[in-house]
């Protein structure tokens, strides 16, 4: 798989429908352990947001911005805003989604949820 | 079931304590406590240690075994409990537990954490750890970060506003000062912190749109009660307090697969099922210690717990509802806004607050008039594991 693909993995429960994200061994609704495997698609709508300016060991930036979304099928997840602090942010706002390092651990890069504006 | 009481109760002052170790820490939390339990030189059957981050921080494990060689609790049972930031109230309950079931008679509970040992961004990393890995630690989300994001969606969906969140740093402060236990000994102005043009400079952003005084300290301490049976309290030196309630719940681990993100059902349930055991209502109460991590989250748990509407919690808190001598005080001691936050300590110590309450023992500028029921709610992860308990005096 290519770095620039979306890894998430969202699962279905096969008897009621619930979408997860991350992965359960039994379905949070009904229990059930068989899952179908669903990718996110199309772009993503933004549910909250914070830009964090006390960071964590490993940050050597001023702060993060870091939001959950959700995807045009329903999948929600974390990622990383790109943009900077001036940028006006709104819960609604649709962004592109792409896949791009988001920390260095060991010195190799993390990959994960990036998030961008249309502009 | 036997009825569990609470005969000792005891806490060292919380802040930056650079010259005790974490095992100083909870041996002298724990000795303070047998000693005002009055238990002498023996008659511990277990001790429970609460800790979150030892691993971590101290690069030591082992705590509870090392606790009972420490005050020489020998031969007693010793367990570590680890539950997040709600170690504390997991190690009350297990004591609580294993007397009401008839299994040990007499139970030793110390909660501590020394975490100003490590520099603030390893500490914010440590606490850190209780997200997902995959799902929301890789993103280098923090646990205000968690609550910032928790904070625009009840902005947003019941109208919580800067100045309610002020108001709750403004409260728990002014009673911190008067707190020889509290990390922050330090009352704020609302000039100071938010009317001033200036105040951005004493309070910036921490986590949009939390501010830096909307968040509790990183502490070092540590709280330590000791639990009996009922039927075996006989002319007790001071009032008799029992464990009339408690509860526990969890939720999903991500916020993001929550429902509604807002809505914290562990804490609602975790406080209806202690009610329940206690045949208490909300109205029942005469003072509460809300896990008050950030300020968003006493307003929350305010309306979670019973004591107002959903949405209300807010307008109380800017009302004046929640103060000390009002409706319904909470935090009186500072909460862990002022007191601190030692993550293994604090569900302990909010019962030892409660306990002094119950017990009428406090100055007058903090005790509750004739309290006679008190909760605690201790709030690990976000939300994803919380602890509620009613406490209650026995009159003579």
């Amino acid at each position: 798989m290519k770095k620039t693909e979306i890894a998430i993995i969202a699962y279905k429960c096969k008897n009621c429908g619930k979408l997860h994200y991350p992965y359960h061994d039994r379905c949070l609704a009904c229990k059930k352990r068989e899952f179908e495997k669903v990718k996110p698609q199309g772009n993503v709508r933004l549910l909250t947001f914070t830009r964090i300016y006390n960071l964590p060991w490993g940050f050597d930036v001023r702060y993060l911005t870091i939001g959950v979304v959700e995807f045009e099928n329903g999948v929600r997840a974390m990622g990383r805003i790109d943009v900077d602090e001036s940028y006006p942010l709104e819960t609604g706002l649709i962004m592109k989604p792409t896949w791009a390092p988001v920390r260095v651990k060991y010195g190799e890069n993390e990959y994960g949820l990036m998030l961008e504006p249309f502009h | 079931m036997r009825d569990v009481a609470i005969i000792g109760a005891g806490m060292i002052p919380f802040g930056r304590r650079d010259e005790d170790s974490l095992m100083d820490m909870l041996a002298w939390a724990g000795l303070k406590a047998l000693d005002d339990a009055g238990l002498g030189d023996g008659g511990v059957d277990a001790l429970y240690v609460a800790n979150m981050g030892s691993g971590i921080l101290q690069h030591q494990t082992g705590l509870a075994s090392a606790l009972a060689d420490r005050i020489s609790l020998l031969p007693a049972a010793a367990d570590g409990i680890e539950n997040g930031p709600a170690s504390g109230a997991s190690a009350v309950k297990n004591g609580l537990l294993a007397i009401a079931s008839g299994y040990y008679d007499t139970v030793l509970v110390v909660g501590g954490e020394k975490m100003r040992e490590v520099t603030g961004w390893r500490a914010t990393d440590f606490v850190a750890t209780m997200t997902h890995p995959t799902a929301e630690y890789v993103y280098g989300v923090t646990l205000p970060g968690m609550a910032g994001m928790f904070t625009r969606l009840y902005m947003e969906k019941y109208g919580v506003t800067r100045e309610m969140l002020v108001s709750i740093a403004l409260k728990n402060q002014a009673m911190g000062a008067l707190n020889p236990y509290a990390h922050v000994e330090m009352a704020l102005s609302k000039d100071g912190i938010f009317d001033n043009p200036a105040a951005v400079v004493n309070n910036p952003l921490a986590a949009d749109p939390l501010h830096l005084y909307d968040a509790c300290p990183v502490s070092d301490g540590a709280a330590a009660v000791v639990l009996t049976a009922l039927d075996k309290v006989k002319n007790p030196a001071k009032p008799t307090v029992v464990i009339a309630g408690f509860g526990q719940a969890t939720d999903t681990h991500t916020l993001q697969e929550r429902e509604d993100p807002t809505d914290l059902k562990a804490v609602t349930l975790a406080a209806q099922q202690a009610f329940e055991r206690a045949k208490l209502k909300p109205a029942d109460i005469n003072v509460a210690e809300l896990h008050d991590a950030f300020t968003i989250l006493e307003i929350a748990e305010s309306e979670h717990v019973g004591f107002f509407k959903k949405g209300e919690g807010g307008k109380a808190a800017l009302a004046g509802k929640t103060r000390f001598g009002s409706q319904i005080p909470i935090n009186v001691s500072g909460g862990l806004k002022a007191r601190g936050h030692p993550v293994g300590a604090t569900g302990v110590a909010q019962i030892v607050d409660i306990v002094w309450q119950l017990r009428h023992e406090l100055p007058k500028e903090r005790q509750v008039k004739d309290a006679k029921n008190g909760l605690t709610v201790n709030f690990g992860g976000f939300g994803n594991n919380v602890l509620a308990f009613v406490l209650r005096r026995v009159e003579a």
